[in-house]
């Protein structure tokens, strides 16, 4: 598979949805595969709260990309026949411009400065990643949770630059119990000695205990109940693997050990950035309803939930869904098994890959 | 589908409509109706190879079991719902009727003929009727409302449901002579366009 990482400069900057501008800003962006002559095989991957640019394939450190299970050669979402690009959204921690960039302004770290970052801002800062990589219009924008309400805004903001959406494990907007979910990550991690009102970065220390607690608790929102119940069980951790002498369950282990890896790679202010957009988008956004809202589409929508997510439960996906067909779009709605909770879009099943294969390729 | 009915259906749909169907299986009929009369189809399905079949085909589909949601698309304007050989598989075929003409201005209803005169030799010799349309034994059929032509025709009549029109298929799937002067004996199938009175 081909693939190409690189940083783009945007130096022509953006205003953001809260007015702010960023005067200049790069994008971490992956590609794979090759953009046919007509240009009509692109597809944009969008990422969910805490992935990022690599989604497929091994990179440098050997880490797998996030959804490597369905894009690749021969998979749901063919590397060998689409040109698929994904980047690192604004705000985040992979390369892209973030709360860890430099501030041209003041020649240190952003920190808590960096501007709060919506759905519509990524989407519009995706809009000109694809200007600047030729692309007339996307085949076909997809993503799972954070990354469905992109693909959602992308046929909503540029009706004539997408041709069908995936919006996978999604919602029109966040529930309260999301937005309070949330808000308990984000205060556990401002509430760290170590978080500086988010300027830890200048103190030379990361607010770990905090991100490593928001995690955790993330987790568990991750994943289904029956799923944990069949993994762990009541299994005790044995004692030679224990990665904290406090630990007694394998599930504790298992959180303590996601949550420590977590907290050594991903950045605090990011966690707060992304959770804050997360909560903060509306589909609907100024209009009236929902269905105001996805008036303009032209896009055809796939929309999948998994039975097993009880974060972004399948309901949420079928009121996009009438939505839809109150707009007269061609839009198609289905539920799956999917195990492993609202993480279940990130997994192959055969049924999963096989509708989004068919469903590009109509 | 067989062609007659499909074809008769056909019939019935105005260009360029909205069309919803009800247990819409692989999407074919619906995805002729979008070739032959470019209508705005949606099917509804609960089985996951169909619904496979059905985006293979372009067609739009929505998981849902019919016995539950037929009332979430009330607000979709549609102009016309099918149910085919499903109707008498529903908890409450009344209510799917009922409920079909809340959100369509029209629906077409087919529905398996419990009165043919083959389920009633059935029946006259002691047994429920095992038939070619009727393949099932009765502990594991999945019509569990089963009516002949008369007893639809009168449930029509007690909910002030208006036939537009209808067809008698017999056994070869056609509209023959005998199925249509005495439907009730001799069709196998009735295909019926209804509206509210």
């Amino acid at each position: 598979m081909k693939s190409i990482t690189e940083l783009i400069n945007f130096n022509e900057g953006i205003v953001l949805e809260s007015g702010k501008r960023l005067d200049a800003f790069d994008l971490m962006v992956e590609t794979y595969g090759e953009l046919n002559e007509s240009k009509t095989n692109a597809i944009l991957l969008c990422h969910a709260f805490s992935g990022n640019h690599h989604a497929a394939g091994k990179n440098e450190d050997q880490n797998i990309g996030w959804w490597d299970q369905i894009v690749g050669p021969n998979k749901a979402i063919n590397t060998d026949e689409y040109y698929v690009v994904c980047c690192n959204n604004i705000g985040g921690c992979s390369g892209s411009s973030g709360p860890t960039s430099i501030n041209p302004n003041t020649k240190k770290a952003y920190g808590s400065d960096f501007p709060i970052v919506s759905v519509s801002d990524w989407v519009n800062a995706q809009k000109m990643l694809m200007d600047k990589l030729n692309i007339p219009q996307w085949h076909f924008v997809a993503g799972g949770s954070l990354g469905g309400m992109q693909a959602l805004q992308w046929s909503i903001a540029y009706p004539d630059k997408i041709k069908k959406a995936g919006i996978f494990a999604a919602a029109a907007k966040s529930s309260t119990q999301n937005i309070a979910m949330n808000e308990v990550a984000r205060e556990s991690i401002r509430k760290d000695k170590n978080f500086h009102d988010g300027n830890y970065i200048e103190h030379n220390v990361i607010p770990k205990n905090g991100i490593k607690t928001a995690r955790m608790l993330g987790h568990i929102t991750y994943l289904s109940e029956k799923h944990m119940d069949l993994r762990f069980g009541r299994k005790f951790q044995d004692d030679a693997s224990k990665i904290d002498k406090e630990v007694d369950f394998e599930v504790e282990n298992y959180l303590q050990y996601k949550g420590e890896k977590f907290s050594e790679s991903f950045d605090a202010n990011s966690y707060i950035i992304m959770t804050k957009a997360m909560d903060g988008y509306d589909a609907a956004g100024k209009k009236d309803s929902l269905d105001d809202a996805l008036k303009e589409i032209k896009a055809e929508l796939l929309i999948i939930g998994f039975y097993s997510d009880w974060l972004y439960p399948p309901e949420r996906g079928k009121e996009i869904q009438i939505a839809a067909i109150n707009n007269n779009i061609k839009s198609s709605y289905v539920v799956l098994d999917g195990e492993h909770g609202h993480d279940s879009f990130l997994f192959h099943s055969k049924q999963y890959s096989k509708i989004i294969k068919k469903f590009i390729q109509s | 589908m067989a062609r007659e009915l499909s074809k008769i259906i056909d019939n019935w749909v105005p260009r360029e409509s909205k069309v919803i169907d009800f247990g819409c299986g692989d999407g074919s009929l619906l995805q002729k109706l979008m070739q032959t009369k470019n209508v705005l189809g949606y099917g509804v399905e609960i089985n996951d190879s169909k619904i496979e079949e059905c985006i293979a085909k372009g067609v739009p589909v929505i998981k849902q079991d019919i016995d539950k949601g037929i009332n979430e698309f009330e607000s979709s304007n549609f102009d016309l719902s099918i149910m085919a050989r499903s109707i008498q598989c529903l908890k409450n075929p009344n209510l799917a009727l009922e409920r079909m003409l809340n959100l369509s201005k029209r629906c077409v209803v087919t529905l398996p003929n419990l009165g043919y005169w083959r389920c009633r030799l059935n029946l006259a010799s002691g047994r429920m009727p095992v038939t070619p349309e009727l393949p099932s034994s009765w502990y594991e059929t999945k019509n569990i409302h089963l009516c002949t032509i008369k007893d639809f025709e009168q449930l029509c009549i007690d909910q002030n449901i208006k036939i537009k029109d209808k067809v008698f298929l017999n056994s070869n799937g056609h509209s023959g002579i005998l199925a249509s002067i005495s439907p009730n004996l001799f069709a196998i199938e009735g295909v019926y366009l209804l509206e509210k009175q």
